[in-house]
């Protein structure tokens, strides 16, 4: 560092000289030079003015009038300036750059407050539409059930059937209604993270599922999970639709095998449920977690397509990832992570952080 | 309690709604005095005496107000805080029936002293349960306020 100092010092000295001797514009470009290399060094201005100082002692030394040495000083003034400029031209392009940094940054923060409204109002505009949708459904449904009570007589065999197939086409949007509020509902709602034993709520979410396995062969493999950060309502809601899912889907199993367990990825844990079911063909994959998306026939396997959507609404919601591996007719595997949480009162904490 | 008494107050602006109800309350023999407010205002003036209803007195208050939320004029918040803040009808049972099962609504609703909260079911089968229930309860099981309950104090 002093090497390159006096290294400079003696270059400035040099390109001064040089000035002096020529006084044209091309010598100055010395004075640019200099510039250039002190700002590449990372020199502070103060640091080459005591440069020039130094420098201007000595060629005074060699001026024999009083009017030289006013001469030559104001001139090496006059090439300090000018060797400042590459400090200038840097400072204005710092300054045009914050500027643009700080206009990006609003066009940014903008465009977040857009989508957070635009967001807000679907999720609004959702919650009212199934709302409204509940009541004509109701209509529907009850004015063709006492048609079916009370005026049964004078309809013929097919009317029955027709009325039961109106009344299974209402459920059916019933159930989706009820399954789209909740969804809406979910991505509405703040978490309240705390720290978890998967363990546990596992065992609560096969308590729960008892009805489902009456009857049923099933070898269950589960190993120790961890515990975690999140929202535990949300995360046994999570754990009930895999299980669930994985129930569902290998009900034609002559055997059925299902595990929970955790491997890692980057030092973080990952939980997975496996089953050997009728699985699904890779090539469907990204249709996996979309709403109402559904990889199989209705009288093969019911469902409205929301289950899915729901964990992935959740994992995301915990700033985790999800994703799944199968092949046809040899089941599947559900895989989540769990990253930071949404914490409650984020958003505000970050706004009062902006304004000070 | 004079025999001719209002049993029940449906308030609901659904004409198709006011017959899916009124069918079920009917079948399950538990009321047959219901009277029927299209909206916010018609519930007010019926549960305060008032306009076409001067003639009502407050102790004769029906056992149970079935009181949707979305009503044309005043709606269904307005007229539970209007019932729940006024010593005169505060006593009367009332029970939201609501399309809406939103938070806010849940929280509102408690917080004005409604005495139940119901979603209305898509299907009718459950429906009419709901509404048998309720009337059995209400009508049936529960102690009602005695007059003066409704008297200013």
């Amino acid at each position: 560092m002093k090497a390159a100092l006096s290294e400079l010092a003696e270059q400035y000295e040099l390109a001064l000289e040089d000035y002096l001797a020529s006084a044209g514009e091309a010598a100055l470009e010395g004075a640019y030079r200099v510039g250039r290399r002190a700002l590449a060094d990372a020199l502070g201005v103060m640091e080459l003015s005591a440069i020039h100082r130094e420098a201007l002692g000595r060629v005074l030394r060699d001026c024999r009038t009083t009017e030289e040495c006013a001469r030559t000083a104001a001139a090496a003034t006059g090439f300090f300036a000018e060797s400042l400029a590459p400090y200038e031209m840097a400072l204005r392009g710092f300054r045009e750059s914050s500027e643009q940094l700080r206009l990006a940054n609003e066009a940014l923060e903008q465009r977040r407050s857009e989508l957070a409204a635009a967001n807000k109002e679907l999720e609004a505009f959702t919650y009212s539409v199934s709302h409204d949708l509940r009541a004509p459904l109701r209509h529907v449904d009850g004015f063709s059930k006492l048609l079916l009570e009370e005026c049964s007589e004078g309809l013929p065999e097919e009317a029955h059937r027709y009325l039961t197939e109106v009344r299974e086409g209402t459920r059916r949007m019933g159930q989706m209604v009820d399954d789209l509020l909740k969804l809406t509902r979910l991505g509405r709602s703040e978490l309240s993270v705390q720290l978890t034993g998967l363990n546990s709520l596992l065992k609560e979410v096969l308590h729960d599922l008892k009805p489902e396995l009456e009857g049923r062969q099933i070898e269950w493999r589960l190993s120790q999970l961890p515990f975690v950060e999140c929202d535990p309502a949300l995360m046994k809601q999570v754990l009930a639709n895999l299980l669930s899912n994985a129930l569902k889907f290998t009900r034609l199993q002559e055997r059925t095998v299902i595990e929970v367990g955790m491997t890692t990825q980057d030092g973080s844990p990952v939980i997975f449920v496996r089953d050997n079911g009728v699985g699904f063909s890779m090539k469907y994959a990204d249709k996996l977690f979309g709403v109402f998306q559904r990889l199989h026939r209705p009288e093969d396997f019911e469902g409205t397509g929301v289950g899915l959507a729901t964990v992935q609404r959740i994992v995301h919601k915990h700033g985790g990832r999800v994703w799944a591996e199968a092949e046809l007719n040899k089941g599947a595997t559900f895989y989540f992570t769990l990253g930071q949480p949404e914490r409650q009162g984020m958003e505000n904490n970050s706004k009062a952080g902006g304004a000070v | 309690m004079t025999r001719d008494e209002i049993e029940i107050l449906l308030v609901e602006d659904s004409p198709e709604d006011v017959e899916l109800t009124l069918h079920a309350l009917r079948r399950e023999k538990l009321a047959n005095r219901i009277e029927v407010a299209r909206d916010g205002e018609e519930a007010l003036n019926f549960l305060f005496c008032r306009g076409p209803y001067a003639g009502r007195r407050f102790e004769d208050a029906p056992r149970l107000v079935l009181l949707d939320l979305k009503l044309p004029k005043v709606d269904g918040m307005e007229v539970l805080r209007a019932v729940k803040g006024d010593l005169r009808t505060k006593a009367i049972p009332v029970v939201i029936l609501t399309a809406s099962r939103e938070e806010r609504d849940l929280v509102n609703g408690y917080h004005l002293g409604a005495n139940g909260y119901i979603q209305k079911p898509v299907d009718f089968d459950n429906f009419r349960n709901v509404v048998k229930q309720l009337g059995l309860y209400w009508l049936v099981v529960n102690e009602p306020p005695p007059p003066r309950a409704f008297q200013p104090r």
